[in-house]
């Protein structure tokens, strides 16, 4: 009987542990929750929720490189790895353009620029957040800073749909300008006059 | 009684000899020309003297002036002048001086006078100089001594007359770019320098130009006569080493014959008159003018912008452009020019449009040099601005929007309420127009590979309220580019094919009859 009491009492006392532990927990995601739904970027969600076996598929899409005139864009059709979704399909053709082509294509990016994360808009706009070395070894020069930031534009703007804007961001901090000229406050639209063919 | 004789005689020939010696330092120790010292902290004076014909300075006043420790050693018969660890050992009577263990020669040796050890000017840039960790520069012709890193040139001048015109020729070497201005009855010659080391001649006097004399450390005041109405200032050419600066006053008469670009009175001179009744209300915009003119020289500070394979900077070319083109336009045209900046400092883009917009500038236009990743690329482009979806609707809201508001002193006028960020929205038309001249100008002057007309969302034109146009002038990552954009040919090039294409968009803003029509 002692020993019954005692279980009970035992028992009783996990229960309530229990129930303060989940009530606790529901009052934190009920206060919390629709704050982190509201920072938590897409990007992020869409990361989570992409299955690792997916990563090996991949599409073609086309890519946007310095013409041989050195002042406009030539697309070429490359192999990028597959994405779940717009983001992170975004993600995964936003890693292709900053990448080294192979000879004798020349890129707009600057060496060293790394993405860092991807934001997508319901009116579609996308904000694509690069490394600081988008602009600590970017040469300089209006033509250099239009073939660099329509590249990204273009690229993403020809291959998603979705997506009708673009806007850089560094370090994920928004910028007035890359190099000085280009106007990087606002989301920048595809121009077709920057690709050659 | 024969000692108290001695003593006498002794006193007698001391005061003798002092007055020898005092007779002596009058006759052969005169007032010499004293030197001007210039360097950063400002002007000082050097006083000189003259001694059997040769020009003398004081060590004592050296000392003061370069903070050098003057001893004498009375033992070894010499004079030392000691710079931190560096002695300069002079001995009297010999024109031989011991510079930090370097022999070095003066035109004659260190003297006493009146108590003070004295040596030739030419000390300074033979035996000081060496030893001095600052430059020093003494130019005994100009009686100037320039310390530091200073950029003083010389300047010289030439006359050429007829009865009705006088050529004002001034020579600065090494080059230096100059702007000349018109400022009421008096004409100011001001070269981009720190100081100049000027040697000026009187003029002729036919009735045209009065005087010529330094109105400060870098600018030339030319005194206008009772015969002067205008001025033209000639395309500057360089002779050898020196730049020329050559500036044509006109007689009364003659104005009316000449052709080419004279001069346009100043702005004050030309204002309407002031009406004898209170001004009314005056509701919408005044008759366009072309008055005030923005240049604003890209990059600057930390922000060198692109770097040329043989080292040229684009915002050194940038503002060595700004220059010469500020001199052309305020020559040529008589207009008020205003850098977005003077020094080299980095400033921002709402900072270059507010120094525009808040001075009411009529033309905006920022001269920069490209870069490409293909080094083969060459050419000029001008840019405008385009509009992206926002851009758009700014500017129909704002050819809608204004205010009428207070003026100070009674009445109202007209505001048109733009937003900042989209200020030249309204000015678009005007910016097209105006790039479309300077592409024809550009292309006229030769020399470039091509030139052309980009739109694009250029963030330094945004905020201007004004036609604005930014220039990509050539691409300093192309070695041939490069090479054309620093020489001084293409920069004087490029400063008048700009002023023709303001002077052309000035007829077409104030509705000169024969103004071409705008640009597509």
């Amino acid at each position: 009987m002692k020993y019954r009491l005692k279980y009970q009492s035992r028992t009783f006392g996990l229960y309530i542990g229990l129930a303060t532990v989940l009530g606790v927990g529901l009052i934190v995601l009920l206060v919390m929750g629709p704050r982190w739904l509201a920072t938590v970027p897409q990007a992020e969600i869409a990361t989570t929720a992409t299955a690792p076996a997916a990563e090996a598929r991949k599409i073609r899409a086309r890519l946007f490189y310095v013409d041989e005139q050195g002042t406009g864009l030539t697309g070429v059709e490359r192999e990028v790895l597959y994405g779940e979704g717009t983001i992170e399909q975004a993600k995964r053709i936003v890693e292709a353009q900053i990448a080294a082509p192979p000879e004798p294509l020349a890129s707009a990016i600057p060496p060293g620029t790394a993405l860092r994360r991807v934001f997508f808009t319901k009116a579609g706009d996308m904000y694509v957040d690069l490394s600081p070395e988008l602009r600590q070894n970017h040469p300089g020069g209006t033509t250099n800073e239009i073939l660099t930031v329509y590249a990204i534009v273009s690229v993403l703007t020809t291959n998603l749909p979705a997506v009708t804007g673009v806007q850089i961001l560094i370090d994920g901090k928004e910028v007035d300008t890359l190099a000085g000229h280009l106007d990087l406050r606002r989301p920048i639209e595809r121009d077709p006059k920057w690709i050659t063919n | 009684m024969r000692s108290r004789r001695i003593r006498y005689h002794a006193l007698a020939i001391g005061l003798a000899l002092t007055l020898a010696g005092a007779i002596g330092d009058l006759l052969f120790a005169q007032g010499g020309t004293p030197i001007t010292v210039l360097s950063r902290e400002g002007r000082r004076t050097l006083p000189a003297v003259e001694v059997q014909n040769r020009q003398m300075v004081g060590l004592d006043d050296l000392g003061n002036l370069f903070q050098l420790q003057i001893r004498e050693d009375t033992a070894a018969h010499a004079v030392t002048a000691t710079y931190k660890n560096q002695t300069i050992v002079l001995t009297p009577d010999q024109s031989l001086v011991s510079a930090s263990g370097r022999l070095v020669s003066l035109p004659s040796p260190l003297v006493r006078r009146s108590n003070r050890w004295l040596v030739p000017v030419e000390f300074i840039n033979r035996a000081l100089a060496p030893i001095y960790d600052v430059k020093l520069d003494f130019r005994a012709d100009s009686r100037l001594l320039v310390v530091g890193d200073l950029r003083v040139p010389r300047l010289t001048t030439q006359y050429d007359d007829t009865p009705s015109s006088l050529r004002v020729t001034f020579e600065i070497t090494p080059r230096f770019n100059a702007t000349v201005t018109q400022e009421q009855n008096r004409l100011l010659v001001s070269v981009d320098a720190d100081a100049l080391d000027a040697s000026l001649t009187a003029p002729p006097q036919q009735g045209l130009l009065g005087a010529l004399r330094l109105a400060d450390a870098n600018t030339i005041q030319m005194d206008l006569g009772q015969r002067f109405s205008s001025f033209r200032t000639l395309p500057a050419t360089s002779r050898g080493a020196a730049s020329v600066i050559t500036v044509e006053l006109l007689a009364a008469a003659a104005t009316e014959s000449t052709t080419g670009p004279a001069a346009t009175p100043p702005p004050a001179a030309t204002a309407s008159p002031v009406p004898a009744t209170p001004l009314p209300v005056f509701v919408g915009a005044a008759r366009p003018t072309l008055r005030t003119i923005v240049i604003d020289p890209g990059h600057g500070g930390e922000d060198t912008g692109v770097k040329g394979p043989a080292g040229a900077s684009e915002k050194e070319l940038t503002m060595a452009i700004a220059r010469r083109l500020k001199g052309a336009i305020e020559g040529r045209l008589g207009m008020r020019v205003l850098l977005t900046h003077e020094g080299d400092n980095r400033i921002g883009a709402d900072a270059r449009a507010a120094l525009a917009n808040n001075n009411k500038a009529d033309l905006f236009i920022s001269l920069h040099a490209n870069g490409s990743p293909r080094p083969a690329t060459r050419g000029a482009t001008i840019f405008t601005l385009s509009l992206d979806r926002v851009g758009e609707d700014a500017r129909r809201q704002s050819q809608a929007d204004s205010a009428v508001l207070p003026v100070f002193g009674g009445g109202s006028r007209e505001v048109s309420l733009v937003e900042w960020e989209l200020a030249q929205a309204k000015h678009l038309d005007g910016s097209n127009a105006f790039a479309g001249i300077v592409e024809e100008r550009m292309r006229a002057m030769g020399g470039l590979t091509s030139v052309a007309l980009q739109r694009v969302p250029m963030r330094d034109l945004a905020g201007t309220n004004m036609p604005a146009v930014l220039i990509e002038l050539g691409y300093l990552s192309n070695p041939d580019d490069e090479k054309l954009l620093t020489s001084a040919e293409f920069q004087n090039g490029i400063a008048v094919a700009l002023t023709d294409a303001i002077a052309t968009f000035k007829d077409h803003v104030e509705g000169t009859p024969d103004a071409p029509p705008p640009a597509p």
